[in-house]
């Protein structure tokens, strides 16, 4: 890999400890995937928040490569909100680590933005921009929907790009890897549940391959943000297409691709295969964060409703997103649901409490059921059922 | 037996297979006490052995729990993969845990003595040899020779197989493939139209290398000798039904998009 005289400098050590882990993490890296060089990067976003998710060895990883970062850097939330405290209450000890772990990335001039969301509010990410971006649902969003360029960054390697500014040049920065492998038709229409079930099913099938759904231009931007975080959940998948519709889709023009049709009612089976019959004590709506729409179309259902008193409802999104949908949430709470910035469903220790959690999120239905996350039976249905629960004569 | 596949993660790992057929993910799946924790290989325990697994998946913060299962000394001690992905290999490069990839799965058992050079990306197995055999697809017409494996042969006793047999010192695949023919059909007038890739096939405590070889022959007459106990011109779509030995119609669809 070709590296120029000053990242040869920092390469050596020159600039400091700090940098010289960052830029050799990256050469390896690039090295290993045939890069010929590092490229510059508009924008990173960091994984890997939570002190649950990266314990002691991740904070003394983090204190080592602790520098200022160089170009705009966002934060995935973390395992509770900061100002309102809760979902769920964490031990002091978990909270000190986590308040040491923050404080080291602010000290590296991060942005406080705790969300799996950051382009909404936080990054200003255009159509062909080359970025770092960790967390499996935000970087197939940029790759997908904005036509922004990310490898799949594990939390370390996205951290050395933003130290550094540049990431090595190879994977998804390259159009020739951006082409779709197969696509996909289905025989009904999806929702947002039926969204993730498909994203969700292609993962576990298909792993690794991206796809391009044919026929699926009704489909809304959160509703594809459904379908990706599932997809990149179960696999190791990092971007789709949709038919005239996605911005790469024109690499797909005049190709030919091996088209898998997919029954809806296989979809429908596989999200009651993972629900559990019982009535829930918790529904948690944000997996990925929630966005202003989402937040005002929630509040539209809602409003004037009163909530079920036997039933927890959890909203997730940024602070942001939050500040700027005031009126949308005023409605939401005197519903009587909770809305929370700064963490999320997966990252907060919600099992402590909560052990049947309904969901409308093909990416939870993923990780809440499996045992490091307390095991939780799970019923997972699109949000119209989830309601019918939570609301008093609905 | 030795097989190179490519160097991610520097240093040398010396210990027993773990094997997972499966994609991973650290988050959620590899477990604080060095065990599996869901998925199809719940309970395995990765702690103090050589992980070998398809590939990462799922969360980016993977890399992480491999730093901490390291500082909580329940770690693998290496990692292998068929494909690496970025999660993991980060993971391992961070953590100092050595990593190779590029190696077949199939090729691997639990508890086999491994040394792996995550540099060179060298993978060594201490209680496994590793034998060349030539596998012959003999056609007349559009029928395919399967021979069914008599019980007196060393493996895959009763299954069924194309002609296949060891290549000997100083043979070439195609010379042992005619050779076997000979053998074990009796048939001499054979054109060899052409050789796949080889592949590895794992039988007890021997990979066998398997060449793959296209040929055709005008006789359709066959004599057996004692390696099998009846022979059968069956049309390829049959080959699903029968008790064969490993990847034999895999290998053949593969031989004959060439």
């Amino acid at each position: 890999m070709f590296l120029t005289k000053d990242e040869e400098k920092i390469f050596d050590g020159e600039m400091g400890e700090a940098q010289a882990i960052a830029i050799r993490l990256l050469v390896s890296i690039g090295e290993i995937n045939g890069a010929d060089s590092l490229i510059p990067i508009k924008s990173a976003h960091i994984s890997g928040v939570s002190y649950k998710n990266i314990g002691d060895g991740g904070l003394k990883f983090l204190k080592k490569i602790a520098d200022k970062v160089k170009v705009p850097t966002t934060l995935n939330p973390l395992g509770f909100d900061m100002e309102r405290n809760g979902p769920v209450e964490v031990d002091r000890d978990f909270k000190e680590k986590q308040m040491e772990i923050i404080k080291t990335f602010m000290s590296m001039g991060i942005k406080e933005s705790f969300t799996c969301t950051p382009y909404y509010f936080y990054q200003k990410t255009s159509y062909g921009d080359h970025v770092a971006w960790a967390e499996s649902s935000a970087l197939i969003y940029a790759n997908s929907i904005i036509g922004a360029r990310t490898n799949r960054e594990g939390g370390p390697s996205a951290l050395a790009a933003a130290i550094i500014g540049k990431t090595p040049n190879f994977g998804l920065h390259l159009d020739k890897n951006r082409v779709a492998d197969y696509e996909v038709e289905v025989n009904g229409k999806l929702d947002y549940s039926g969204a993730a079930a498909l994203g969700l099913y292609l993962g576990t099938n298909y792993p690794g391959k991206i796809p391009r759904l044919v026929g699926f231009n009704y489909l809304r931007d959160f509703e594809l943000k459904a379908f990706g975080a599932a997809l990149a959940a179960s696999s190791a998948t990092s971007m789709f297409h949709v038919e005239n519709r996605t911005p790469d889709d024109t690499l797909n023009r005049g190709k030919k691709f091996e088209r898998i049709e997919i029954d809806y009612n296989q979809l429908k089976n596989l999200m009651e295969e993972k629900s559990s019959s019982e009535k829930p004590e918790l529904i948690a709506i944000g997996c990925p964060h929630l966005s202003k729409d989402e937040i005002d179309y929630i509040a539209s259902l809602v409003k004037g409703k009163k909530k079920d008193k036997d039933v927890e409802v959890f909203l997730f999104a940024s602070r942001e997103t939050i500040k700027n949908s005031f009126e949308s949430v005023k409605i939401i709470e005197e519903f009587g649901a909770k809305v929370f910035a700064d963490t999320c469903m997966v990252v907060a220790p919600l099992s402590k409490k909560y052990h049947k959690t309904a969901i409308n999120s093909g990416k939870a239905s993923f990780y809440l059921p499996m045992k490091e996350y307390g095991g939780q039976e799970i019923i997972f249905r699109n949000f119209n059922d989830l309601l019918r629960w939570a609301v008093v004569d609905y | 037996m030795i097989i190179n596949g490519r160097g991610i993660s520097p240093g040398v790992a010396k210990g027993k297979i773990a094997l997972c057929d499966d994609y991973v993910s650290p988050l959620g799946e590899m477990g604080k006490d060095g065990r599996i924790k869901s998925g199809k290989c719940e309970d395995l325990e990765f702690k103090g052995k050589i992980f070998s697994f398809r590939g990462g998946r799922g969360s980016t913060v993977g890399s992480y729990v491999l730093l901490e299962l390291k500082e909580n000394l329940t770690s693998p001690i290496g990692i292998i993969n068929e494909k690496a992905e970025l999660v993991v290999l980060t993971g391992a490069i961070i953590s100092g845990i050595p990593m190779i990839d590029g190696i077949p799965l199939n090729i691997l058992k639990n508890d086999d003595d491994a040394i792996i050079d995550g540099k060179s990306g060298r993978l060594e197995l201490l209680n496994v040899t590793q034998k060349d055999v030539s596998t012959v697809y003999l056609f007349h017409g559009d029928r395919l020779l399967v021979l069914h494996r008599s019980d007196k042969v060393s493996s895959y006793q009763n299954q069924f197989s194309a002609i296949s047999g060891h290549i000997e010192e100083g043979e070439t695949p195609e010379e042992a493939g005619r050779r076997e023919v000979l053998e074990e059909t009796g048939i001499q007038d054979i054109e060899i139209e052409k050789t796949g890739k080889p592949f590895p096939v794992r039988w007890e405590n021997i990979v066998y290398m398997v060449h793959p070889i296209l040929a055709r022959t005008k006789s359709d007459k066959v004599n057996l000798n004692w390696e099998n106990q009846e022979f059968r011109w069956i049309h390829i779509d049959e080959l699903g039904k029968l008790n064969t030995v490993p990847r034999l119609k895999e290998a053949l669809e593969e031989l004959m998009k060439l």
